[in-house]
């Protein structure tokens, strides 16, 4: 229980001072999933769009879930709260999800734009969305595991460097897998869309939206994936972990 | 305490401290003495290579939750992060460390106004100075009820007077019965702070006791330092006088000789002064000594 309420208070801590003083912040950030769907929009495929906003979708969670463990092992270097928190009463866990949990209240406004967007395209019922909350809360848990972990041996790495490492994982992980797109585009390379955490929510989400035909097997197999992954690396995220300096 | 990194840097060869409960204990040295290096491990951020160490009886590394509950820290070089306010350091970090909402307010009032940071509560840190910053990550320390602080050159880059308000309130918190370990490379502030003290070099302890004991470890009690012509003055035979640029630095055991030695000064028109030794001198005799060479 302890855990849990240290987790929001970290969650509270990240995101409320930053969001009370520099409130553009969450614009920003709900812009750099939107970015994609511009270019998409100039495509003029309705298809395209459509599979565009359930990427913005993935990406607003997923995206700031994971820079955000990466900028605070370079913000730590001189701000030192992880440094501070490790001699405190703080699980590692829940600093991770603190960390995780601040970005996704900062993307509470952007998703409910996209998903008002989907609403508005009748591409979401209001009865897939408890559906898609958890297979988007999924992906965000998965990579925002990972980001923690990663960021973890990277405490000695210069900060221009933790930025890059930052993007390439984001890159990797949420804008480059079949996301904003369908995984049928790659053809014989789709099962590509159940190696990252991203995809499998996006191939998920598309299914329950209507947007891709998946049968029985698929859904599951995402699900388990999905699961899978989360529950993974959360372990790791709780036992690699390096919390204290060896 | 022994602690050899990855690299083969032996940081603490074999550190023997124990500190009394209600006491301000300060460990000196210079830079990459291994100070840091023993701070961290007995706030559990760094595991040592070999030996024990214990806080309130607690093994800091197989009991390092019962640690945390009874330790704050100050790490070095820490900055305060720009949007907070010294309001939200006190308090997130009181309840962090399981302060109940109520008292964590009560707690982060009192160490808001021990640290002269009250009037200021609600101001980010990005727009206070230098002093009142570090004061604020020093309210974070203070706000928890612990009974152990651990404080890694909390005054480092203060000015004179920032620098004593913190020990002003790190006198406080002693009475106030909190046990300190500090670290740091200013030999005034050790030497104004400390019940006891240590002086590390290069990993090992070369001195400890009361900063009035560690001045008594070596003979000489007075310093005469001269100005001037100083090359006109014959040098004497004694290897621990030191020669800083235009400054020659003689030390002394008794009041006549330094008497003496003034006297001869200002007859050849030199301008000399006396003062006691400060620790400065004894930590320099103690670790080794200055380079009259390269001086």
């Amino acid at each position: 229980m302890k855990a849990v309420e240290n987790a929001l208070l970290i969650a509270w801590m990240k995101f409320y001072p930053d969001f009370r003083r520099q409130p553009y912040v969450i614009i920003t950030q709900a812009g750099i999933s939107a970015g994609p769907l511009f270019f998409i929009l100039l495509s003029g495929s309705t298809a395209a769009l459509h599979n565009g906003i359930v990427g913005a979708m993935i990406s607003i969670v997923s995206f700031l879930g994971l820079t955000s463990a990466i900028h605070d092992v370079a913000q730590d270097r001189y701000v030192k709260l992880r440094e501070m928190m490790v001699a405190m009463p703080v699980h590692p866990v829940s600093y991770a999800l603190g960390v995780a949990l601040a970005p996704l209240l900062a993307s509470v406004p952007g998703l409910f734009c996209f998903m008002a967007l989907a609403i508005w395209l009748r591409i979401l019922s209001l009865a897939s969305i408890g559906l898609v909350f958890v297979a988007l809360i999924l992906g965000w848990l998965s990579i925002s595991m990972i980001g923690f972990t990663v960021s973890t041996y990277l405490t000695k790495v210069p900060p221009f460097m933790l930025n890059s490492a930052g993007h390439l994982l984001s890159l990797g992980l949420v804008f480059v897998p079949p996301v904003y797109y369908s995984e049928s585009v790659l053809g014989a390379f789709s099962w590509i869309s159940y190696v990252f955490p991203t995809s499998n929510a996006a191939s998920l989400i598309r299914g329950y939206l209507g947007l891709s035909t998946l049968h029985f097997e698929s859904i599951m197999s995402h699900w388990l994936t999905l699961i899978g992954t989360a529950l993974a690396f959360s372990f790791l995220a709780s036992f690699k972990a390096r919390w204290r300096e060896r | 305490m022994v602690k050899v990194y990855g690299d083969g840097v032996k940081a603490l060869q074999g550190i023997n401290v124990s500190i009394k409960k209600g006491e301000l204990y300060t460990l000196l040295g210079p830079n990459g003495a291994g100070k840091t290096t023993f701070q961290r491990i007995i706030s559990t951020q760094l595991m040592p290579t070999s030996g024990k160490a214990y806080v309130l009886g607690y093994d800091v590394v197989s009991e390092a939750s019962e640690v945390h509950g009874h330790i704050s820290i100050v790490p070095q070089d820490v900055a305060t992060y720009g949007i907070y306010t010294p309001w939200e350091y006190a308090y997130y970090f009181a309840r962090l460390r399981g302060v109940p909402k109520q008292k964590a307010k009560k707690t982060a009032e009192k160490a808001l106004r021990a640290v002269g940071l009250w009037e200021l509560r609600n101001r980010t840190c990005a727009t206070l100075s230098g002093g009142e910053k570090r004061r604020a990550i020093i309210a974070s320390a203070l706000s928890s009820f612990a009974d152990v602080l651990l404080l890694d050159e909390p005054t480092s880059g203060l000015d004179a007077i920032a620098r004593r308000n913190v020990w002003s309130v790190l006198r406080q918190m002693v009475k106030e019965g909190k046990t300190i370990l500090l670290t740091t490379h200013n030999m005034e502030e050790a030497e104004m702070v400390s019940d006891r003290l240590a002086i590390i070099n290069k990993g090992q302890m070369i001195a400890e006791g009361s900063p009035d004991a560690v001045k008594g470890l070596i003979a000489e009690k007075y310093r005469v330092v001269l100005e001037g012509e100083i090359t006109r003055f014959p040098a004497r035979e004694n290897e621990k006088d030191t020669m800083i640029g235009d400054r020659y630095i003689m030390y002394v055991e008794n009041e006549n000789e330094a008497a003496d030695l003034m006297k001869k000064a200002l007859k050849m028109g030199l301008r000399a002064h006396i003062s006691p030794v400060t620790l400065e001198d004894v930590f320099v005799k103690l670790a080794g000594g200055f380079d009259n060479e390269s001086s």
